[in-house]
């Protein structure tokens, strides 16, 4: 086995392990809050990509990218908004019976409805934001600066986050609401406001990995399929709900499929995250890092 | 009585005059069945319907067909998928009542399509779907005006021997263009250029992170690497393989036209800079006078050089109506005679369509030529024939060493 292109395939499946867990960071996140689990994922993602590539056209130029992040990370958080105020609330308030398969159906729609709206506002056809940097040599990979970028705003983003999760009020009252959502009311939080927040800083989270691997994964209608599945695989093999199994799942996924594709072959790279998943599924079902539901 | 009799007589003497008229009128409809939204390659699917919707605005202008009649086209969007691919064709062949289908680009959609059209007997064109099997079966209904996989494949295997690249590297995704661009370019290379070595990597058409595959590919050290990617693939194999620096440095070929479309350089940059791409038309290519008054039009109309995929779907459309015209009916069985029995003037030579052995069955195939841009944002228009040596108007660049 060549040393080199074993170490090129691991650090290149760290790196887009890392990418991928904001994708499931915000699906986790949002399940934990408002126990729901988000279909349409791909396509805030998909959003993030259109509107970071309209900023940098049409706004900032390509020389200010990095201010187009932010504006599409806001635009994407305000939709989240608005999409939780008037969509999904209706599970908590409207007196639906079937919570799940409310939210199953409604996400799965806008799922639908976002693709359908990108064709036609956009039109079918891919776009590219200019590159955000020169490629450069991560230890021995040789990697896009667009990709390299990502990296460091993926890892910047997962910093923040943990921040005001672990050090903030908000943070402090999100994680009560993850713990229990009838408790929380007693203690004069509104955990209807917490839903919506949640909801939009989950999709935001999305957005920005849209925003920021656009220039290397291109820009167009279906371009957030692969990402929700690449999610939903790490938060399976991390476990649902818990945000250090987004990150640790995305890390282990990646460096499967970089293993895989070394010791077996890269055509087939994307066969073993679902072979760890399955074997994750049978001896430990709530992944890694996730608990077994308890209920009295 | 008497008088009732005439009255009814007259009624339906009236009605019969006011019908005959209407039945006259009664536009021929022609389906465009194409790709005009992901996964499908729609850009390709839109130059397609741009092309169809000039050639019925032509037959109309000059009379229509059959004394009269227009020509009507049906769009659908297959989305380059076989399952959306059959429900439109069922529709246009049951629900629009259309005479024939154009427009086909995705082999794995033609392939789900054609045994549509033997069972509702709709012949169905493939405009740019490339792969064997689609007319190797040897169907009534079947009828393609594009080159065929075996074709390309000996032709970039003999571009990758005149050049000396012994070792060659093909990257493709994992449908039956791509499948089959495997199967024919590694019989191509056993027969044609034996010694060479040919490494394929199939990977899955929704897979955006090409990274691993293209890391593999280079550490295998290629002398040349074939894109194999349709649509949204062509592009991110080209990206990504500038990023891990494989190309420039390793020539690259691209299967098919997509560079000449103006998408081509606001998604690469310079990234698409220095590859060679098979093409089946040039702008410095003599045309049919039909395909002459095209080009002028489409440039009229469009600003920008007609592609491929516009004349040929512009030939297919003019085509029909010529042979409906030939057969003098509407009726698809009269159509499939005259479609066999005439010589239609295509947009670049006359088409005919014979039974001819394996895959050149009801086919008829455009010129294919390898051509290159030897600088960024370099037009269609300028970029040089590099191959074959006949029709040539310039040499092959490599890009500079790093």
């Amino acid at each position: 086995m060549d040393a080199l292109l074993l170490s090129q395939y691991v650090l290149s499946g760290l790196v887009i392990g890392v990418i991928y867990s904001l994708m499931a960071l915000g699906i986790t996140f949002i399940y934990s809050i408002m126990k729901m689990i988000n279909w349409s994922m791909g396509e805030f993602y998909m959003i993030g990509s259109y509107v970071q590539y309209a900023v940098i056209v049409n706004l900032v130029g390509p020389r200010h990218w990095y201010l187009a992040v932010p504006l599409a990370m806001g635009a994407v958080f305000v939709l989240g908004l608005i999409i939780q105020r008037f969509l999904l609330r209706p599970m908590f308030v409207g007196g639906v019976e079937r919570r799940d398969e409310y939210a199953t159906v409604m996400t799965i729609a806008l799922m639908v409805l976002f693709r359908n709206l990108a064709i036609v506002l956009g039109g079918p056809n891919q776009y590219a934001p200019p590159d955000y940097a020169r490629p450069v040599t991560l230890g021995t990979l040789p990697i896009s600066g667009n990709r390299f970028v990502a990296l460091i705003g993926t890892l910047v983003l997962l910093g923040l986050f943990y921040l005001v999760i672990k050090k903030t009020w908000i943070g402090r009252a999100l994680r009560g609401a993850a713990q229990n959502r009838v408790g929380i009311q007693t203690a004069g939080i509104d955990v209807l406001r917490l839903d919506m927040l949640a909801f939009g800083v989950g999709v935001a989270l999305a957005a920005a990995a849209g925003a920021l691997l656009a220039p290397d994964f291109l820009v167009y209608p279906e371009n957030g399929a692969i990402s929700t599945f690449k999610g939903f695989e790490i938060i399976v093999i991390g476990g649902l709900g818990s945000i250090l199994g987004s990150v640790v799942g995305g890390v282990l996924l990646g460096v499967i499929e970089a293993l895989g594709s070394v010791f077996i072959s890269a055509a087939y790279k994307d066969l073993y995250g679902f072979l760890l998943l399955i074997v994750l599924l049978v001896f430990r079902p709530t992944g890694l890092f996730g608990e077994r539901e308890r209920s009295v | 009585m008497i008088e009732r009799i005439r009255v009814a007589l007259l009624t339906a003497l009236l009605i019969v005059s006011l019908a005959v008229p209407a039945l006259a009128q009664k536009p021929v409809k022609i389906g465009v069945l194409t790709p005009l939204s992901p996964p499908g390659d729609a850009a390709a699917g839109q130059f397609i319907v741009r092309g169809a919707k000039m050639g019925a605005e032509e037959v109309n202008a000059r009379g229509g067909v059959l004394g009269g009649r227009k020509i009507e086209l049906v769009i659908e969007d297959d989305s380059g998928t076989p399952e959306k691919g059959a429900a439109g064709f069922r529709k246009l062949a049951t629900q629009d009542q259309a005479v024939a289908v154009v427009g086909q680009f995705h082999s794995s959609v033609m392939t789900a399509v054609q045994v549509l059209a033997e069972q509702f007997k709709v012949p169905v064109f493939s405009t740019q779907a490339s792969a064997r099997q689609i007319t190797e079966k040897h169907l009534n209904f079947t009828f393609r005006t594009h080159v065929i996989d075996p074709d390309r494949c000996v032709m970039w295997t003999r571009w990758a021997k005149e050049r000396g690249f012994k070792r060659v590297a093909l990257i493709t995704e994992n449908t039956d263009y791509g499948v089959g661009l495997v199967d024919e370019t590694k019989k191509a290379f056993a027969s044609m250029y034996p010694g060479a070595e040919l490494k394929t990597v199939i990977f899955d058409r929704a897979v955006v992170d090409l990274t691993p595959q293209l890391l593999e590919i280079k550490n295998w050290k290629p002398d040349a690497l074939f894109n194999g990617g349709i649509g949204t693939p062509t592009y991110l194999i080209a990206k990504q393989a500038w990023d891990v620096g494989l190309t420039p440095a390793v020539p690259t070929l691209i299967s098919y036209d997509a560079p000449s479309r103006p998408e081509y350089w606001k998604n690469l940059g310079e990234k698409g800079n220095y590859a060679s791409f098979i093409v089946y038309y040039h702008p410095t290519m003599r045309l049919t006078g039909r395909g002459e008054a095209f080009r002028k039009k489409y440039m009229a109309e469009f600003k920008e050089d007609p592609i491929y995929g516009a004349l040929n779907g512009y030939a297919q459309v003019v085509l029909l109506a010529d042979a409906l015209n030939a057969a003098k009916s509407d009726n698809t069985d009269a159509l499939l005679k005259a479609l066999l029995a005439g010589k239609f003037e295509g947009w670049n030579g006359t088409i005919s369509f014979t039974h001819g052995e394996g895959p050149y069955w009801q086919q008829w195939s455009p010129p294919m030529l390898v051509i290159q841009y030897a600088k960024p944002e370099m037009p269609f228009a300028d970029a040089k024939i590099i191959y074959p040596a006949e029709l040539k108007t310039g040499d092959w660049v490599a890009a500079p060493k790093p």
